[in-house]
């Protein structure tokens, strides 16, 4: 990881003046086919692949133990039945935010900025859903039922039951994992052309040629590519703010004390924007001397970033102030028991924990000099994330060891089980991203190229 | 009736030591060593004895065959019901034994006896699993090691032999045999063991309880003379005076007191009585007054010293508390319909003094009755236990006969005595410590396998019948009384026939009774011995100096398993404690107070000495007890209770054998984590509860419905009408609850909720459908409690309901919320969507790990998997039944649920809200009715009553 960026670019340009679209084509099909001189696979990536796939085998022993033993393993209880299981997926579904706001929305604005992102963006977000979506399947007391969630024709005559949040956030994560790989995939298709045609070995032939779905970059498919590409990035820029608050109404919907709130939806849309931006711009700070990306990613990116970063941070600090006033603005005392118990009781560092990472580190952001500050910068995206993660633990656990009988308070303690799936999706999700990062091309190329060939 | 199979556990384990405890016989022939031809002999008698094992063994008594056929009257699928009696240190409690296909799987209370009224306590609900529990006797011992029978017979027969001969001194035959037993009130019992003194004119009948009531007995003998009972009537008084008193949870015929002091304590449903308490240590009976006074024992003795004063001798007020005067005031007020309670725990002269105070008042007649004791023998020749160590310490005891008493367990001393007898034989249903310390160990059949007759607190005779074959073998006590003595067995079921032909002539009398479970007519009679003067002499008070440290141990019962006879049902090992809520131990109770002093947290570890011993064991907070007095609770520590009991918690009664005060000294060793169901409640709260609601009556008189509401919305946009002709509802009396737990523990054997074991209830994952929700408000020191019980609301808005993704749990026509267990996929979701927080999951298959065989489960309720929801059902199982019934007569469903029926307060009515003359209908149009959480808008169908206090307004609060 480098401190700054070369001083003698620009800090303005969004790619490097030197770069054409040949030498971008070149060094990026390099990477990802392993040829020539900039031939890749580095020490690194197999350093994290090993590390990745350790954490991975620790997740299968869990999960496999897990559904052997039952869900008593966990340290889920009768007051607060929900723990790591539902808090670690809507810490990973909220990850997976980021790569869609780059790539869906900021398409749709069109934000120059984000052509170098979106492909790295989007394979975060696949990985992430990735690791979201196993966790609802792994909390249930009998998870080989959990097709019954899913309204299909059975002769038990009988139907998922829609005025559930549950039901909902089964459809909303369906449609989204399934939408952002589509979209992901479709953005890929003129990639996976390329590195077709520029393949040596028969085996990269045929894997990329079948995944490019004979995309040949005519004329005709370039004008169906483009409308078809917009009208996904249309559904998606809706779906992202949709699948967000969705999980948040799995909450709202509940009349628990700290759940029960209408703001809960727009508040994990900005918690998701927050958490997506934070990794996005971690892998963004890694991968970019790693990979040798600084032409394409530059301070620009960064700095763009890291005011997405803030102002994410900002709307989320507006959500934690609006949490507390209909706190105590509220008619309800459980509401205000509970609250105090937040402030003050046996998850009051959990709570200022999330304060001060997710609020106060990211306000050194408003200085330029802090945002192009790279370790700073990383170190505070290291504290969003635990920041975010830290806040649905609050939501999920204070509120459940609070409700509004005290004969039913509680507490809850997680077991080496659950702590050792949080590092398995962890594995999980590195996994997916090291063999996508080896075996797709993370630049979206032929978005690149074009916008090397209007640069002015 | 058919067979039963018990036993589940014979072929699992495979030790030799296992092995030799079923099958006593193979000791001996596992003794020698091998060779070819033993062992073919061996393998053939295994061959055939796997034959003869398929048989059904018969009883002593009478022979049973398998039903090829079915018995007549078994319909399956239906329950049978046969009544008996259900002992508590010697006084029966009528019980009602629900049997399915010849399983005996539920006790109700037998509505015709005078103890029971219809109502059980938490023991009597567990006797299902101590029936069925793997760990009883199966064969006697010798020496702790499995024996056969005719070995024991021989034993029998040298004893006697021993016993009746004549002492080269010339004494009288049986010099030196002595019989131990606990309280008895059986006739016919009593007559054998007499029968028994009579052939052995020198034998001697010892009389013991571990928890005795010895000093209430002797009390009544100073003031009136031998062999008096009193029984209270607490429904005709009107102020009432609880010293440190069991009145309401445990002296004999408690179920009844509590029926009748309930009956008073609803102002919208007649006058109210009024109760005072002055306790150490709270107890069910200091929950329910309307003023509890905290006192040490050394006050307790000024203020029994001082009321005698005042009430006996007439003296004017002159120090003591600032209630005392007041109290002394509204008991003189209403003579005549006053009355004041005395724990046992207090000696001799006080309980005459507390007598003749209650004479004094003028009660005699209306409140209370002297009647002849139900106790026998009639008058108390009987020895002590400390005098029966004493001659055993001496050597003049030749042979001792124990007969279902625990004195190694519960005595100290005893175990060291019991090395000087010669002989000594322990009848028991369970290898306890006694039965493995003496040197034969007679299995005894369960109280439920067994004839026998019992009395009740006021005299009438109970009749017990056996439910089954014994399942495990097992004698009758009175047929090993007969073989001790030599004589021909007799059928048990015989000599009780015998005892009572004059009394029940025809058969069907006989018949009649059995099937009533009581002899009508055999109630004590009233006795008019007038007040001896020797009872207004009180002991004067006697001090107890402390010094730093040092603190008053009390020592008392634990509320369930008592001394010890429950330590291996894990249905009472489980039971929260009505006050502290702990389960699974028995930490000490410390006052608050002494836990800020010495710096004492919940669990931290204490070193408690008295004398010469000391006890470790953990503490517990308990507010509202008197400063510098800690309380244990005996019958934990068990070491030969089984494997449910053993070692679970700590055994306190080494300390009971010493007096005086004793040091507290705390532990640097870690906190032991205490097993408790409301951890996080322990706060004591300073603002009245919105959800357990009280008032008092000056507020009630005022405006009646000052506490209700929120149980019918007035919004016509919220109101729900219970549409379908038939509406579940139920309604609690919480002016009546006394906080018992028999619900709970009714609710547990219905509905087949598994036990989970401390470690899970320490992971907050105990099971209970239904918990008692305790509520303290005030002061750490001296708050007021309030008990709740909480269970599924069946909301007509139901949180749960809305939140299930697969419709797992859903509303029938009926208003019943009820929860499809095959549905359930385990989201959870109801749960912590459920503002009352009455839904419980199976974190693990609970069901599956329990000790007792699945026959003993109630076949009408689903045994849930592991991963699923699960809550109360308002016993729609008994809906069914009563729908059955209700279409064959043509009338409406008469449903009781299981926790309804438990209740010995009547706090809980249930059924149709829709059918105006329904009792539960016309509870819920009282105007204390409210419901819990209003504000969540859930309209539940299980209202509240709320608690009114019936507080003196002369004595400030």
């Amino acid at each position: 990881m480098t401190g700054k960026t070369g001083a003698a670019v620009d800090d303005a340009a969004l790619i490097f003046p030197a770069e054409t679209p040949h030498s971008l084509t070149e060094r990026i099909c390099a990477i990802t086919l392993h040829e020539g001189e900039s031939g890749w696979t580095p020490l690194w990536w197999w350093l994290g692949l090993g590390f990745a796939l350790a954490l991975l085998c620790m997740g299968v022993i869990s999960v496999a133990w897990l559904f052997y033993a039952g869900l008593g393993i966990w340290g889920i209880d009768w007051p607060v039945a929900w723990g790591f299981d539902i808090l670690n997926y809507v810490w990973w579904i909220a990850i997976a935010s980021g790569g869609t706001f780059i790539s869906a929305l900021f398409f749709l604005l069109r934000a120059p900025w984000r052509t170098s992102l979106n492909r790295l963006a989007e394979s975060l977000t696949l990985c992430a859903a990735l690791c979201a979506a196993i966790f609802p399947i792994l909390h249930l007391g009998r998870p080989w039922f959990f097709y019954w969630l899913f309204p299909y024709p059975n002769t038990m005559g009988l139907w998922a039951q829609f005025r559930s949040p549950l039901v909902w956030d089964f459809f909303a994560i369906l449609a989204y994992v399934l939408c952002s790989i589509l979209f992901w995939y479709f953005g890929l298709l003129p990639d996976l052309a390329t590195l077709r045609d520029r393949a040596q070995q028969r085996w990269q032939q045929v894997f990329y040629g079948v995944l490019a779905l004979g995309f040949r970059g005519s004329g005709r498919q370039w004008r169906h590519y483009q409308p078809v590409y917009g009208v996904m990035a249309a559904l998606m820029a809706p779906l992202v703010v949709s699948v967000h608050s969705i999980v948040g109404m799995d909450f709202a919907g509940g009349a628990t004390p700290g759940w029960h709130s209408t703001q809960f939806p727009p508040f994990f849309v900005f918690g998701a924007a927050l958490s997506g931006f934070a990794v996005v711009l971690m892998a963004v700070i890694l991968l970019r001397p790693a990979m040798g990306l600084h032409p394409y990613i530059t301070a620009r990116h960064i700095d763009t970033l890291g005011r997405l970063l803030l102002t994410s941070s900002l709307c989320v600090a507006y959500a934690y102030v609006m949490d507390a006033f209909s706190t105590y603005y509220g008619p309800d005392p459980a509401d205000r028991t509970m609250f105090a118990f937040r402030l003050h009781g046996l998850y009051a560092p959990v709570y200022w924990g999330t304060i001060v990472l997710n609020i106060g580190f990211p306000q050194l952001l408003w200085w330029r000099a802090i945002r192009l500050d790279l370790p700073v910068v990383w170190l505070i995206c290291l504290g969003v994330l635990i920041g975010m993660w830290l806040e649905r633990f609050l939501i999920i656990v204070s509120s459940l060891a609070r409700t509004q009988l005290p004969s039913a308070w509680g507490q809850y303690t997680p077991t080496l089980w659950e702590w050792s799936l949080l590092c398995g999706s962890i594995g999980l999700f590195l996994t997916a991203f090291l063999l996508l990062l080896r075996f797709m091309p993370m630049l979206a190329m032929a978005e690149m190229r074009a916008m090397l060939a209007h640069r002015p | 009736m058919p067979p039963l199979e018990g036993g589940s556990r014979i072929g699992m384990d495979v030790s030799d030591a296992a092995l030799v405890r079923h099958f006593p016989q193979l000791e001996a022939a596992l003794s020698h060593t091998l060779d070819r031809r033993r062992m073919l002999k061996l393998l053939g008698l295994a061959l055939a004895s796997g034959g003869v094992a398929g048989c059904d063994p018969g009883t002593p008594d009478r022979g049973f065959v398998s039903a090829v056929r079915a018995a007549q009257g078994v319909v399956p699928g239906l329950p049978n019901i046969y009544a008996t009696a259900h002992m508590r240190d010697g006084y029966a409690e009528g019980i009602l034994v629900t049997h399915q296909m010849g399983r005996p799987i539920k006790i109700e209370g037998n509505p015709d006896h005078p103890s029971s009224l219809g109502a059980t306590d938490v023991t009597a609900q567990a006797l299902v699993y101590d029936f069925y529990d793997p760990d009883r006797a199966t064969g006697p011992l010798h020496r702790g090691m499995p024996t056969s029978w005719p070995d024991l017979a021989a034993a029998m027969q040298a004893m006697r032999a021993t016993a009746t001969a004549p002492h080269p001194d010339g004494t009288q035959a049986g010099e030196g045999l002595r019989i131990l037993t606990g309280t008895i009130t059986s006739p016919t019992l009593g007559r054998a063991i007499e029968q028994v003194l009579a052939t052995f004119p020198g034998a001697i009948w010892h009389q013991w309880d571990a928890i005795g009531r010895e000093s209430v007995t002797q009390g009544l003998d100073l003031a009136y003379g031998p062999s008096i009972a009193i029984v209270a009537h607490p429904g005709q008084a009107d102020v009432l005076l609880a010293l440190d008193s069991d009145l309401l949870d445990s002296a004999p015929g408690h179920l009844a007191y509590a029926r009748a002091f309930a009956a008073r304590r609803n102002p919208a449903r007649g006058t109210m009585n009024r109760l005072y308490a002055v306790e150490p240590t709270p107890s069910l009976t200091g929950v329910a007054a309307d003023h509890r006074f905290i006192a040490t024992p050394a006050m307790m003795n000024e203020v029994i010293g001082r009321l005698s004063a005042q009430l006996l001798q007439n003296e004017a007020p002159s120090g003591g508390p600032d209630w005392l005067t007041p109290v002394v005031a509204d008991l003189r007020a209403h003579h005549g319909r006053a009355f004041v309670h005395l724990g046992p725990d207090y000696p001799a002269e006080a309980q005459a003094a507390v007598q003749a105070m209650n004479e004094a008042l003028g009660g005699r007649g209306a409140v209370f009755d002297i009647v002849e004791s139900p106790c026998y023998p009639p008058a108390p020749p009987t020895g002590t236990l400390a005098a029966l160590m004493d001659d055993m310490e001496r050597g003049a005891v030749r042979a001792l006969l124990i007969l279902d008493v625990n004195p190694v367990c519960q005595s100290p001393r005893f175990a060291a005595a019991l090395k000087h007898v010669p002989n000594s034989i322990a009848l028991s249903d369970r290898p306890h410590e006694t039965a493995l310390a003496a040197q034969w160990h007679v299995p005894l059949a369960h109280a439920m396998e067994e004839w026998g007759d019992a009395r009740g607190h006021d005299g009438t005779v109970a009749l017990i019948q056996p439910q089954a074959v014994p399942l495990y073998g097992g004698m009758n006590a009175l047929s090993a009384l007969h073989a001790c003595l030599g004589q021909p067995s007799r059928p048990a079921m015989d000599m009780l026939r015998d005892a009572w032909r004059d009394r029940l002539p025809t058969p069907r009398d006989w018949h009649d009774a059995l099937a009533a479970g009581v002899i009508a007519g055999t109630v004590s009679r009233r006795v008019d011995a007038p007040l001896r003067q020797a009872a207004m002499r009180v002991a004067s008070p006697a001090s107890f100096p402390r010094a730093a440290n040092e603190a008053v141990l009390l020592l008392r019962p634990d509320p369930y398993l008592w001394d010890g006879r429950g330590a291996n049902n894990p249905w009472l090992q489980e039971l929260p404690r009505p006050l502290s809520k702990v389960v699974w131990d028995n930490p000490l109770l410390v006052p608050p107070d002494m836990a800020q002093a010495m710096n004492l947290r919940n669990g931290d570890r204490v070193i408690l000495t008295r004398g010469t011993t000391r006890a470790q064991l953990p503490i517990w907070i308990q507010p509202g007890q008197a400063t510098g007095c800690v309380v244990g609770l005996l019958g934990w520590g068990r070491r030969h209770a089984g494997e449910t009991g053993n070692g679970v918690g700590t055994d306190l009664y080494p300390l009971r054998d010493m007096t005086g005060p004793v040091q507290i000294e705390a532990l640097r060793t870690p906190a032991t984590p205490i097993a408790c169901t409301e951890h996080h409640a322990t706060a004591v709260g300073t603002a009245p509860s919105d959800v357990a609601r009280h008032g008092t009556l000056a507020q009630f008189r005022d405006r009646p419905d000052f506490l209700g509401g929120g149980a019918t919305p007035h919004d016509a946009l919220y109101h729900r009408d219970p549409g379908a002709p038939v509406a579940w509802g139920m309604s609690i009396d919480l002016n009546a609850c006394i906080g018992c737990n028999a619900c709970v523990s009714a609710c547990q054997v219905e509905n087949n909720i598994p036990v989970v074991g401390r470690d899970e209830v320490l992971r907050q994952r105990e099971m209970h459908w239904l918990r008692i929700d305790r509520l303290y408000e005030g002061t750490e020191h001296a708050p007021d409690t309030f008990f709740q019980p909480m269970l599924c609301m069946h909301c007509e808005q139901a949180p749960c309901e809305t939140v299930c993704p697969v419709g797992a749990t859903t509303h029938d026509s009926e208003g019943l919320n009820v929860m499809v267990y095959n549905r359930c996929i385990g989201t959870k979701f109801c749960s912590n969507n459920c503002p009352y927080k009455v839904r419980r999951f199976n974190y693990f298959a609970f069901a599956e790990h329990e000790s007792r065989p699945p026959i003993s489960r109630n076949p009408d309720v689903s045994v849930r998997a592991r991963g699923v929801m699960e809550k109360c059902t308002f016993c729609v199982q008994r809906i069914a039944q009563a729908r059955i019934v209700a279409d064959r007569d043509g009338m409406g469903e008469q449903v009781v649920t299981a926790c309804q029926a438990a209740c010995p307060a009547q706090a809980i009515s249930f059924g149709n809200i829709n059918d105006p003359a329904a009792e539960v209908t016309r509870r819920k149009a009282s105007p204390l009715t409210y419901a819990a959480l209003p504000e969540q808008g859930t309209h539940p169908r299980v209202t509240y009553e709320a608690r009114i206090l019936n507080r003196n307004p002369a004595i400030p609060s």
